[in-house]
């Protein structure tokens, strides 16, 4: 703008000069105008957020704060060419013409915004600011805390032992928790409830450690039980029951997503038939009170750590099987690398939300906007699950070598089977190279096979499972001729004579059935260590590189988007929970995530799941935010009880049977829960506990319980998944087969957690549907039957009556009830009153 | 002419009343204004409550096509596919996923049709009749180009298979108007809907609810209806001991919210026994109305839509399934001669019959599949996936009628003028319900989450 008006002056002298300067002067000062009343307001509100030179990694290499950054433009070049608005970039970024190309990102600017933009780059566009001005004028855009600051944070805060408040009523106090209690109700005028009755004791207690009902003999006994210590001889015969791993177990499987598929379950995310192995396991080590620490270091990295028992690798099961989206091979390196780069993102949120209570994940696309994780850890962390490779583990103990040459063979043959049938069943335009290529993976399939061979004679069931995942292309009518499988004659006989079976619709040569959902061959779902990499050479075929021992670090991905990767992060440990050196140096890195977590971590993890226990038992948490510790998560309500518990839980060796004993003889797990007429407004939410909760039994408890008032419960452990809806299903609902795909209706009637992602905590709602399922269901019809059943041997309709109450209630029902009982009984036949009991709110109620 | 008594809605309620409980009567209307509670934002203030301005539309329907309909087939006219059939012209970057031909032509005929003058194929007379009703939007694109990563997008705004499906958004946004129905309906034949419906990491409340619209009988789509051993009295003496039961329990526990809960909730399922009994039930159209649907699982979802919005569902999410049936990677005139008929008929009955009672002014129906097709062959006579370009129509809720929005290029394959996302058809969508996109957010794992993530423009030139 300044040249062609400078140079008239130097051909016609002073006045021109003047005038011309005057005119370049004014010029310029309007369009600064311009810029501060126009352009700039909106480079501040939308663009500033991405682009600005404060940031580590402005979007596209853009910075927009700077007159030097808005002149060179990004990554793509210079987004603005003066006097040309239609050769501008940003103008046709701002346009949203372009599909590819459209800012800012929350939306298109009105029109006569556009249209100052474009009036200001014809003008010249003119950039009044003088960087440091610029630099130092703009407001920062939004960030996270900093590392030093939050190195502050509470919940990353060494735990010790804090000394009990004072409380004025002494008496009151059971454990070390009611001081804390009870401090806080007094500071806000109020007073605990009363201890609860005897019944109601006992049933809370079962409930809560078995998901189990006590019988009404039991009942009976514990409350004509005047001992001082019959209530910690029932909490110490309920810790012992072989039934607290099914409940509390079932319990981390809502943290832990267990699964048995995948959310769609396609070609290459099938579902996972040993998965129910790793929920077996929850529960036997859970009942082994196996330390919360050892608990979670084993489902990381079992395979990686010291004396550990074969039964404990089925602990990788939470790794083995996670989510998985499927993968078609047809599509762009850059969309599989994305869908990888989805799967660890899965893992990592999983990872941290569940046991750290950070989201991390937030920080995938840019740091973290509150808390202090920088995108660099991010992808550091997600660099472990990129060096992690999923394959099914024999249950039976293989030497190491073989052990590692059939999981990666596994996995292998998987993929190439998908290849050969894909390109044969699907040849797209190009058939003859789709068929050329359909018989080079056959044959590498079988040749990978055939490599493990001398399974056949040492470990004959993994060759089984081997030469099972090698599934040649079959026939089809449509389909071309097939290609000849591999010609060394290795082949199995039903394929080689593929060739020569004509495509006649009606003589498909046999295939192997497809692998079942659930099934009990002798394999765990498992992980081994392995980088993955996505090769695209191919246009038509992309193909996953596995490469075993060798890991992956992975690049920073600004917004997530795999085709302009920034810096490198080598894989490490959150930076500022880190101690020492933070970088993994052990395979994948998923053993010294786990060490580090309790270590470096060790007080933010005992914060995290004694919080979580805590909310378990009293149906509330101390922090309300369970799966998020961060800066946008909640304060807890009593800082200094969750800080003396999680000290006390780690001193304990990290013992949840040692936590259930410390919450449950307090005086605060002992109130009544009944509502109270003067607590008025002062806590209507009962943060502070001033009675239990009563609550809603989740649907394990229901199911469980309505089979066993009729003593229909089958009370065998473990074993393999059944499905729920199957009538001679009688087994505890822990053992019902979780789809993520498709839920079981009963499991979503009633709020079970969608296993795709890590439950922070459960709703427990009321729906109409709910009602119908108990008005309606075969289900709740055969209890009815049975229940009747269960009391026919009582020789009036009173005994009867009775023996129901006690089945269901463990109590007898009082003159009122008998006498609704006894007149209804009158018109209607048993079941009907039967099934009126097992409808009613006390069935499904937990007080 | 054909139905002579329309229903309104009041009149509707009417007549039901003799044969409902009162409860369920009571919700119901209490529940037109009923609606979730609010979450807390960012700087902790409450959610502005929903609608945030005055809604056009009340209700929506979704006419999904599984597998991606061909748009050059239907309403896309390309006539330069014929002038240069079988080339690859270079203008244009023709890649797909798939290996694809050359420039395959549509066999079917266009023609301009209603005031509008909107161009139609031969393929689809019944909806050229009402094309003055109807806004067609051939620049549609979306983000992947595989069907289940397209079809979460579609549903959920994400690529990822967790999140809330709009659905279950406009439920947690506007509640129910009908407590004794649920809000968001998804109708599907056979085994389907699937994770489409979920709530995701909304409260579980506002997931879809599911029902098989191959059956016609409404014992069959929905689980539990019906008790087949007791009848109305019987069964009422039976909820009489239930509830008498747990006011005894209540009175002798206190006040509670879940015990009180669910002593309401008894009384709508047991309403909805009869009330779902005749809403689900389309045999109680008249003949006429049922021939002009047509008697296909699709005719039997379109005509139980327009049933239940009726009574006040927000949502009704219709499936042209099973499978992924529009998906043409070959034999593509074969079949849409095929599946195209039935698919006319009763989107065409649909906003007929909606127009007719008065209901297309407040309710929005949406048809569309994942994505389109390539206007090149694949297998000779197939088209692949084109998420680059395809076309989608919206109808009623104060959009505008006999109208095409946006153009792909001279072939059909991508969007070039008003390119159109499906962020911006959310966020249109939602704009027509009364819903600010932007304000409509859920915090979860650490952030406010909305259905169009930080995108979605409201497209306001389609507005009435």
């Amino acid at each position: 703008m300044m040249t062609p008006m400078v140079q008239p002056f130097r051909l016609l002298g002073w006045s021109v000069l003047v005038l011309g300067f005057c005119g370049a002067a004014f010029a310029q000062s309007r369009d600064a105008e311009l810029f501060e009343k126009e352009i700039r307001p909106v480079l501040v509100e939308k663009c500033y957020g991405c682009h600005s030179s404060k940031l580590r990694a402005p979007m596209g290499g853009l910075v927009l704060d700077t007159k030097a950054g808005l002149k060179s433009g990004g990554n793509g070049g210079a987004i603005v060419v003066p006097g040309d608005p239609a050769a501008s970039r940003l103008l046709k970024a701002l346009s949203y013409n372009d599909t590819d190309l459209r800012m800012p990102p929350t939306g298109k600017l009105p029109d006569e915004k556009i249209a100052a933009f474009a009036e200001w780059i014809r003008a010249g566009a003119v950039d009044p600011r003088t960087d440091a001005a610029a630099a130092s004028s703009a407001p920062a855009p939004k960030r996270g805390m900093d590392i030093e600051t939050g190195r502050k944070w509470w919940a990353f805060q060494p735990v010790a032992p804090v000394a009990a408040p004072h409380v004025r009523e002494r008496r009151w106090p059971k454990q070390k928790i009611d001081y804390f209690i009870l401090a806080k109700l007094e500071q806000n005028k109020l007073k605990p409830s009363p201890v609860a009755d005897r019944r109601t004791l006992i049933e809370r207690a079962s409930l809560d450690l078995t998901g189990l009902r006590p019988t009404y003999e039991e009942v009976q006994a514990f409350v004509s039980d005047k001992s001082p210590d019959a209530y910690p001889k029932l909490i110490e015969r309920l810790l012992a029951s072989p039934h607290y791993g099914e409940r509390r177990g079932r319990y981390w499987l809502d943290v832990a997503r267990y699964g048995e598929d995948n959310p769609t379950s396609e070609a290459t995310n099938p579902p996972y038939p040993f998965a129910w192995r790793y929920r077996n396991w929850v529960i036997q080590a859970v009942n082994q009170d196996v330390p919360y620490d050892r608990f979670v270091k084993l489902q990381l990295a079992a395979d990686q750590m010291p004396n550990v028992q074969r039964d404990d690798l089925r602990a990788l099961g939470y790794l083995g099987a996670g989510p998985t989206y499927h993968k078609d091979a047809r599509l762009s390196r850059d969309v599989i690398e994305t869908l990888y780069t989805d799967d660890w993102d899965e893992r990592v949120d999983a990872v941290s939300r569940g046991i750290m209570g950070l989201t991390v994940g937030c920080a995938r696309c840019h740091d973290h906007k509150f808390d202090p994780i920088l995108t660099k850890d991010y992808y550091a962390l997600a660099g472990v699950f990129a060096s992690t490779v999923a394959a099914p583990r024999p249950i039976a103990q293989v030497d190491p070598a073989t052990e590692a040459k059939f999981m990666d063979t596994a996995q292998r043959l998987f993929f190439l089977s998908y290849v050969a049938n894909l390109m044969h069943n699907e040849p797209g335009s190009k058939p003859e190279e789709a068929a050329k290529k359909s018989v080079k993976y056959t044959e590498e399939m079988y040749k990978v096979r055939d490599s493990m061979s001398s399974l056949k004679e040492t470990n004959p069931e993994l060759w089984a499972y081997l030469d099972r995942l090698a599934r040649a292309p079959r026939l089809t009518p449509s389909a071309p001729k097939p290609p000849a499988p591999a010609a060394s004659g290795s082949a199995p006989a039903e394929t080689a004579q593929a060739p020569s079976a004509q495509p006649k619709p009606a003589a498909f040569p046999s295939r192997p059935p497809r692998r079942p959902a659930v099934s009990n061959e002798p394999f765990m779902q498992s992980v081994f260590d392995a980088g993955v990499w996505v090769d695209g050479a191919d246009p038509d075929l992309t193909v996953p590189q596995v490469k075993p021992g060798v890991p992956r670090d992975m690049h920073i991905l600004p917004h997530a988007n795999v085709a302009a990767p920034g810096a490198l992060a080598p894989r490490a440990f959150l930076t500022v929970l880190s101690k020492g050196d933070k970088r993994f140096t052990h395979g994948s890195g998923r053993i010294d995530l786990a060490n580090d977590i309790f270590s470096d971590a060790a007080p933010l993890a005992a914060r995290v799941i004694v919080n979580r226990v805590w909310a378990w038992h009293f149906g509330q948490p101390l922090v309300n935010t369970p799966s998020d510790f961060g800066v946008q998560g909640e304060r807890p309500s009593h800082p200094a009880l969750l800080d003396d518990l999680a000290a006390r839980f780690i001193a304990s060796g990290w013992s949840l049977k040692w936590l259930h004993r410390e919450i449950m003889l307090s005086a605060a797990y002992m109130q009544s829960s009944h509502p109270r007429a003067d607590i008025g407004d002062t806590d209507p939410t009962n943060r502070l506990l001033w009675r239990m909760n009563p609550r809603r039994l989740d649907i394990e408890a229901y199911r469980d319980n309505l089979l066993k008032a009729t003593s229909i419960l089958d009370e065998s452990m473990y074993g393999i998944s059944v499905d729920l809806d199957a009538p001679e299903n009688h087994r505890r609902t822990v053992y019902g087969r979780v789809s993520r795909g498709r839920l079981n209706t009963l499991l979503a009637l009633y709020d079970f957690p969608d296993p795709t992602m890590s439950a922070p905590s459960r709703d427990l709602t009321t729906s109409p549907l709910q009602q119908l399922f108990v008005m309606n269901s075969p289900f709740i019809e055969d209890r009815a039957k049975e229940l009747v059943k269960c009391a026919e041997a009582d020789p009036d309709p009173s005994a009867k009556v009775r023996a129901m109450y006690r089945r269901l209630f463990q109590r007898d029902p009082d003159p009122k009830e008998l006498d609704l009982a006894l007149s209804y009984l009158d018109k209607a036949p048993p079941e009907q009153y039967a099934q009126a009991l097992l409808a009613t709110n006390e069935e499904i109620f937990w007080p | 002419m054909i139905d002579p008594q329309p229903l309104s809605r009041r009149n509707w309620i009417k007549s039901i009343s003799g044969g409902l409980g009162y409860a369920g009567l009571l919700g119901m209307l209490q529940d037109e204004a009923l609606r979730a509670a609010p979450a807390p934002t960012l700087a902790g203030a409450a959610v502005p409550k929903f609608p945030n301005f005055p809604p056009k539309a009340k209700h929506n329907i979704v006419l999904f096509m599984v597998g991606g309909p061909s748009q050059l087939d239907m309403f896309d006219i390309k006539p330069s596919l014929l002038k240069y059939q079988g080339q690859r012209p270079s203008s244009v970057d023709l890649r797909t996923e798939r290996t694809t031909g050359g420039l395959l032509p549509s066999p079917f005929e266009f023609k301009q049709h209603g005031q509008g003058g909107v161009y139609v194929s031969e393929l689809l007379p019944n909806l050229a009749t009402v094309i003055d009703d109807i806004c067609v939007v051939k620049s549609m694109y979306t983000f992947n180009p595989t069907h289940t990563p397209a079809r979460s997008l579609f549903h959920t705004g994400n690529i990822a298979a967790t999140r809330p499906s709009m659905g279950a958004w406009i439920s947690y946004g506007l509640g129910t108007e009908n407590r004794n129905l649920p809000g968001f309906v998804v109708l599907s034949p056979g085994p389907g809907g699937g994770g489409l419906a979920r709530s995701g990491f909304l409260p579980a409340k506002h997931q879809g609810t599911y029902f098989d619209d191959s059956f016609v009988e409404p014992d069959k789509m929905i689980r539990y209806l019906k008790n087949t051993e007791l009848d109305k009295d019987t069964q009422r003496r039976q909820l009489d001991l239930v509830q008498a039961l747990n006011r005894d329990h209540e009175q002798q526990f206190g006040q509670d919210e879940f015990l009180e809960g669910r002593i309401q909730s008894m009384e709508t399922a047991y309403s909805m026994q009869f009330e779902a009994t005749d809403v689900f039930d389309i045999r109680k159209e008249s003949e006429a109305v049922r021939a002009e649907y047509g008697d296909t699982p699709f005719a039997h979802g379109c005509l139980l839509a327009r049933r239940l919005v009726e009574r006040g569902v927000r949502t009704v999410h219709v499936y042209y399934g099973p499978g992924q049936p529009w998906d043409d990677h070959s034999h593509i005139s074969r079949n849409l001669k095929q599946r195209c008929p039935d698919m006319d008929q009763a989107s065409a009955a649909l906003v007929r019959d909606l127009k007719r009672r008065g209901l297309l002014d407040e309710t929005l129906v949406v048809w569309g599949g994942e994505f389109g097709r390539t206007p090149v062959s694949e297998s000779g006579d197939g088209r692949d996936h084109n998420p680059y370009g395809f076309t989608m129509w919206l109808a009623g809720g104060g959009v505008k009628g006999g109208m095409a929005y946006g153009e792909t290029d001279e072939f059909g394959f991508k969007a070039v003028e008003n390119p159109v996302s499906i962020h911006d058809l959310h966020a249109t969508m939602l704009n027509q319900l009364g819903i600010d996109h932007t304000k409509l957010t859920f915090r979860y794992a650490g952030r406010d989450f909305r259905l169009t993530d930080v995108y979605g423009v409201v497209c306001k030139d389609i507005l009435a």
